[in-house]
């Protein structure tokens, strides 16, 4: 891992994966794509991680999953959010822009 | 889109930890194979962009065991909550269905609370009786000890154990004193002492134990309070006494300052050094020590009491050990045989005088027997364990006869619901889960047996109850539900349920889809091997009830026989009670003049027509004996000269109606200067050839100098001990010619009702001193009934079972009858319209009865035979096969079968064809 890519925090992680179900169902290695793409490869989680977290919000019930055809018709396994998923990374946002917002706040003033 | 939550209806409902694994290492490979893909688009070569892909990935394994952990965690969930919601819906279900069969549910629920409850309250008696340990530390190491064998000198035992059962006090401490197989060996022996606790002013016949200093450490009990006898107050002659824990709780009202305060035991101070634990009462069933002491304190408290502890030819105190650690049964007995071996030979043989060498033989190879002590020492478990097995068999027959009653209506709904059950498997439905469906219905219906099985449980033991004698429900056993005999309950429950619903369940689900739906109109499918089990179920219940109403019948016809037994003696408008002055501080002189006193008292009382006292309870299983020297009679030194005897006042054999043969009875004038008489029975002049005139005839104890006693009269033999028991030979002596008088039984004969002397004695026995409490206090006849109440607990309630097994049985037989019937409506229509009369059709009706009552008869006799051999030893005057029985048993079966079939049979021929025709 480089110097200039973070390591994820797992409460973290859990929130961008939902962010990245949000568009739709997509199978793990299209939400890590996502994932390093929208972070321009700031942030970065090791895919092993990724699936871990997969599962264990599945095993939550914030998301579901279903075997499908991908785009080059493999079988592969879609991930896809559930009513509590939304729920879910509505708070968890919320409650990242408030933390941001104060720590922010306080590296202005000094 | 499909909606949330459908897919899971199809989707496998348990997968394996394979297929999970298989599905993990997929996805990862699609991932990786996928990355790699990208990466070679973007020009990197196959072999570099796998590794770039890897290396981005992590580790594969630990990822796929972490991804595996949860997942197979939510399966386990997923699969919890769904067979829950499923068992949910199944239960409701099952109740809404049971609330709509209202009379299907009834009937089931009461057959089943009748057979759960029966079973539950018998098994509460059989596990406290004969299954549940000792309240005591680790109870599984405990042994008892026994030594069968020639016992020269006297023995006397209890409740506790048979007469073979017990050892001598010192044998007791030479043993204690090298047992290397044991951790510990312990001695006991229960007694009746008059009890005053120093603050309350009032005395108490109780039971006192009198207990080796290391008693309640080879128990290994621990005080509730103060602190328990130990070695050092059996040492020293300690005058303690440690109470138990009811008697403290209801007496002392469970005061912890009574320590150190004065216990007044036959009137002599011990001090309260403990109370035992709560629960505790001593080791010995149908026992209720209130109080424990060691033993060297019976010289104190009790008149010539001291010379029993050191007298090595008097048998009386039983033995219990705690095997050592890793040490087995077997080898702490051949540990413990061979110093016992020695001690006989060395020790006490060279006391034996006047036997045979023989007998001598025989004495010095007496072997200790070392049994299982868990449960602790009493003759109940020999006697109770025939009965209650029994009972517990009965029980559980009648059980079967409900399940097989309910298979046969659950088959009958079955039947009705074959269409609907077609359907649902037709349209997916797994077996499985209509079976599990079928199933859940009958456990509904199971438990809310089961819940009014508590209620019939509980009814029955109170019923149990009353049919104990006063002295048996004193004891420990509790007349109420316990936990082991709730859980017995609970699985027969569960048992139940799935052995009635479950054949009915397999059967209502064969997946015969097509024939059902097609056969619609008509027979349900399945209908002919339905009906075939039907039939061979009530079959089964016929026969049962047949084994059940012939065993009943001989408990019966011996309970008869014990009823009628001649006892030599008429116990009609006889009251008995005791007294015992000497536990009071009376000598024996003073005991004497109590004694007279009180028979002269007794006879003034109004309607009173005679009163006499005697040395033994009659009919109430005491027993004394000795041997005998008698004049004419030769033996050699091991005949058998052993008689039972007795002491009685001059008016017993008036008081008792039992008539003189020949001589004269006690006169007043027979007291302790007069020369000494006796009066014997006819057991004895037979067993002594003394003919029929035996009057003059001298006679002394075994080892005294002289004949000294004279037989003045022959009295007409009467039971002596026991109801069931042979007359022993007999001789009866005047007690006021006996110089160590303690205590006394009285029998009072009254021209009026007998209720009245019970409230009145106890009056007339205060007058003369009211420190003297009464005990024992009932009509004859009562006593007579209690001293056969096993005969009676056996009869009556196998006699219960037996009818509620046949009035099943009956029902049974109705519902199968009035089933074939409904499902040959057509049939007999058919034949009524071809030519067949009401008698043909009646006559259809009662063959399928004669024959499901023929083979199960037939059966259930087979069974009867073998129940009756096994309870051989609990009949009287009868045998295992007894013809009238047998005969009258069939009879009555035959009856209510055919009571059961005349309803059927009558509907069956008045089916009008017209309508059976067109009837779908």
């Amino acid at each position: 891992m480089s110097h200039d890519t973070l390591a994820l925090l797992q409460g973290t992680a859990d929130m961008l994966i939902l962010q990245a179900l949000r568009q739709g169902p997509a199978h793990g290695y299209a939400v890590s794509r996502w994932v390093r793409e929208r972070t321009d490869g700031v942030l970065s989680m090791e895919d092993a991680a990724l699936y871990q977290a997969l599962h264990r919000l599945e095993a939550r019930a914030w998301v579901d999953s279903e075997w499908g055809l991908s785009e080059n018709n493999r079988r592969a396994k879609f991930y896809t959010l559930t009513p509590e998923g939304r729920a879910q990374l509505r708070a968890e946002v919320s409650a990242w822009k408030r933390y941001a917002s104060a720590v922010f706040k306080v590296l202005e003033t000094t | 889109m499909i909606p949330h939550g459908t897919k899971r209806v199809f989707r496998f409902p348990w997968r394996s930890t394979a297929d999970v694994r298989a599905d993990i290492r997929e996805e990862f490979q699609f991932h990786l194979d996928m990355r790699t893909a990208e990466l070679v688009a973007e020009g990197r070569s196959e072999g570099d962009a796998r590794a770039q892909a890897r290396r981005e990935f992590g580790d594969e394994a630990v990822g796929a065991s972490a991804c595996a952990r949860v997942d197979a965690r939510v399966a386990w969930r997923q699969r919890a909550s769904t067979l829950m919601a499923d068992v949910m819906r199944d239960t409701a279900l099952g109740l809404r269905l049971l609330i709509r069969n209202r009379w299907f549910s009834a009937l089931s629920i009461a057959m089943l609370a009748l057979g759960i409850g029966a079973n539950a309250a018998i098994y509460s008696m059989f596990e406290q009786t004969l299954f549940r340990p000792l309240p005591v530390g680790a109870p599984g190491e405990l042994v008892n000890l026994s030594a069968p064998g020639p016992k020269p000198g006297g023995d006397n035992c209890n409740q506790a154990g048979r007469c073979a059962d017990v050892f001598s006090l010192p044998m007791y401490r030479d043993l204690a004193g090298l047992s290397p197989g044991f951790s510990g060996l312990a001695a006991h022996r229960a007694f009746d002492v008059t009890l005053t606790p120093s603050r309350v002013d009032r005395s108490e016949w109780a039971m006192g134990m009198l207990v080796s200093g290391n008693y309640f450490d080879v128990l290994q009990v621990r005080p509730a309070l103060g602190r328990m006898i130990a070695e050092a107050d059996a040492a020293a002659a300690a005058p303690v006494a440690v109470l138990s824990h009811a008697y403290w709780r209801t007496r002392l009202n469970g005061d912890p300052t009574v320590l150190g305060e004065a216990l007044l035991v036959n009137g002599h101070p011990l001090t309260i050094v403990g109370v035992a634990p709560s629960g505790f009462e001593g080791t010995t069933l149908g026992f209720r020590p209130a109080a424990y002491m060691p033993f060297p304190v019976r010289a104190v408290i009790e008149p010539g009491g001291g010379k029993d502890l050191e007298n090595r030819r008097f048998h009386w105190v039983y033995l219990f050990g705690r095997l050592a650690p890793g040490v087995s049964l077997a080898q702490a007995r051949d540990a413990l045989n061979a110093p016992y071996r020695r001690i006989l030979e060395e020790v006490e043989a060279p006391l034996l005088t006047g036997v045979s060498d023989q007998t001598r033989t025989q004495f010095i190879s007496k072997e200790i027997v070392v049994t299982d002590g868990s449960r602790g020492q009493s003759r109940l478990h020999a006697a109770l364990n025939t009965p209650l097995t029994l009972l517990l068999v009965v029980a559980g027959v009648v059980l079967l006869i409900a399940c097989a009653n309910i298979a046969n209506l659950q088959l009958a709904r079955a039947a009705a619901r074959a269409s609907e059950m077609a359907v649902r498997l037709s349209i997916g439905g797994s077996r499985w889960q209509l079976v599990r469906q079928l199933l859940i219905e009958s456990c509904v219906l199971a438990l809310a047996g089961g819940a009014a099985g508590l209620v019939v449980a509980h009814w029955t033991l109170q019923g149990i109850a009353m049919l104990l004698p006063a002295s048996a429900v004193d004891m420990s056993l509790a007349f109420a539900l316990d936990w082991p005999a709730m859980i017995v309950g609970a699985a027969l429950t569960i048992g139940a349920g799935l052995l009635f619903g479950l054949a009915p369940a397999l059967k209502a689900t064969r997946p015969d889809i097509l024939s059902t739906l097609k056969d619609q109109s008509g027979q349900p499918s399945g209908a002919r091997s339905s009906a075939r089990l039907r039939s061979v179920l009530c079959t089964a219940q016929i026969a049962l009830a047949m084994a059940l109403l012939v065993s009943a019948g001989l408990f019966v016809r011996s309970l008869v026989n014990v009823s009628n037994v001649a006892l030599g003696l008429d116990p009609e408008q006889l009251v008995t009670f005791a007294v015992a002055p000497g536990l009071n501080g009376y000598s024996a002189d003073g005991t004497r003049a109590f004694v007279e006193r009180l028979e002269t008292d007794l006879a003034a009382i109004p309607g009173v027509t005679s009163a006499s006292a005697s040395l033994i309870r009659v009919l109430s299983n005491q027993s004394n004996g000795g041997n005998l020297v008698v004049e004419g009679f030769t033996t050699d030194l091991d005949a058998d000269t052993n008689v039972r005897m007795h002491g009685i006042g001059p008016d017993f054999f008036a008081t008792l109606r039992m008539p003189i043969l020949a001589g004269r009875a006690f006169a007043a004038a027979d007291t302790v200067g007069a020369p000494r008489v006796a009066i014997v029975n006819e057991a004895f002049a037979k067993k002594f050839n003394l003919g029929t005139n035996p009057i003059g005839r001298r006679l002394g104890r075994r080892g005294a100098t002289a004949l000294e006693i004279e037989i003045v009269g022959l009295v007409r033999d009467a039971k002596y001990s026991d109801v069931k028991g042979e007359v022993p030979a007999l001789l009866y002596e005047p007690y006021r010619q006996n110089a160590e008088l303690f205590g006394m039984y009285f029998y009072v004969r009254t021209a009026l009702p007998p209720e009245p002397l019970l409230t009145s004695i106890p009056g007339v026995v205060r007058a003369i001193d009211p420190r003297v409490p009464v005990r024992d206090l009932v009509t004859m006849p009562q006593q007579v009934r209690e001293n056969i109440f096993l005969d009676r607990m056996v009869s009556v309630l196998s006699l219960a079972f037996a009818s509620l097994a046949t009035v099943m049985a009956a029902l049974g037989l109705y519902g199968v009858l009035t089933y074939t019937i409904a499902q040959r409506t057509k049939e007999i229509g058919l034949r009524m319209a071809l030519g067949a009369d009401a008698a043909t059709v009646r006559g259809m009706v009662l063959r399928q009865m004669a024959r499901m009552t023929l083979v199960g008869a037939g059966v259930g006799l087979l069974a009867a035979f073998g129940l009756g051999a096994a309870a051989q030893s609990l009949l009287y005057g009868l045998d295992g096969f007894d013809p009238l029985v047998v005969a009258s048993s069939v009879g009555l079966l035959a009856f209510i079968a055919m009571a059961a079939a005349l309803a059927p049979a009558m509907r069956a021929a008045r089916i009008d064809p017209m309508r059976a025709l067109r009837w779908d």
